[in-house]
């Protein structure tokens, strides 16, 4: 039975991944093309979004150990594996990660549902250093953020 | 086997997920560089987790997650101790990357 139903869960996972983009909402890759071209943070958000408005609050940011707003600089030892932690109060409909520093903007968009907690913590490669901004879209339609800039002092990109 | 690392711990309420995602993450400037084709990039692109078939995380992802990249996510309110936590990893080349661990 276990088996079974393990082999059922998966092979329905298999098969949603492969049902068209059209029907499947969160798929951004695929929903907004755009957004994972584009060169500069402004432009990406603006692909993704349709504006570039953000309310810079609520969104708490912490990149490779200091805190959004904490007035120091934060430094990246290895830019292959910054770890970038961000969470927020405000119900959310997708949160997205950007950063400037490498060729592409766009890093991760999450899709939220009702049993999200939004606590994420992930790691990230930057080229050089940059600023790493997190966009929330909240269900009243608007978007809030929280930026952090970094030092880089070795790049990740380049292996 | 290529796969995905998942802990998960219930405390108060909320489920706290770590997970690792075994894949080199080549971005398009590294393919590049080491093979001289820009083609070969390969990242993952799309992580879904789900416990009893629900879906509880799911991110569209691009080649900036560092190599073997690390998740961490929570959840509430669906999951209790001994449920599955199952996360599926989709890659450029469409290969899919699975795993799973039980809620502690």
């Amino acid at each position: 039975m276990e088996r079974r139903k393990f082999l059922s869960m998966t092979l329905g996972a298999v098969a949603l991944a492969a049902v068209p983009a059209s029907v499947r909402a969160e798929d951004f890759r695929k929903a907004k093309p755009n957004v994972w071209t584009a060169h500069t943070v402004e432009d990406a958000i603006k692909a993704m979004y349709g504006t570039t408005t953000l309310i810079e609050e609520g969104v708490e940011l912490k990149a490779a150990g200091e805190k959004y707003n904490s007035g120091r600089k934060a430094v990246a030892s290895n830019g292959g594996a910054i770890p970038v932690d961000f969470s927020t109060k405000i119900p959310a409909k997708t949160i997205a990660v950007f950063q400037d520093a490498n060729p592409e903007a766009a890093v991760m968009v999450i899709d939220c549902n009702k049993y999200s907690v939004n606590n994420y913590s992930i790691k990230i490669k930057m080229a050089k250093p940059g600023t790493v901004t997190v966009v929330v879209e909240g269900q009243d339609g608007k978007l809030y953020a929280a930026k952090q800039t970094l030092d880089v002092a070795l790049g990740g990109c380049e292996g | 086997m290529a796969g995905i690392k998942v802990k998960a711990k219930l405390k108060n309420g909320v489920v706290k997920v770590k997970s690792m995602i075994k894949h080199e993450m080549m971005t398009y400037n590294m393919a590049e560089k080491k093979t001289g084709s820009r083609d070969n990039a390969n990242f993952i692109t799309h992580v879904t987790a789900t416990v009893n078939g629900e879906t509880v995380f799911d991110a569209s992802t691009s080649q900036f997650l560092s190599k073997n990249p690390i998740l961490k996510f929570q959840f509430q309110g669906i999951g209790k101790k001994g449920d599955k936590v199952e996360m599926v990893a989709v890659d450029l080349k469409g290969k899919t990357y699975k795993g799973k661990g039980k809620i502690k």
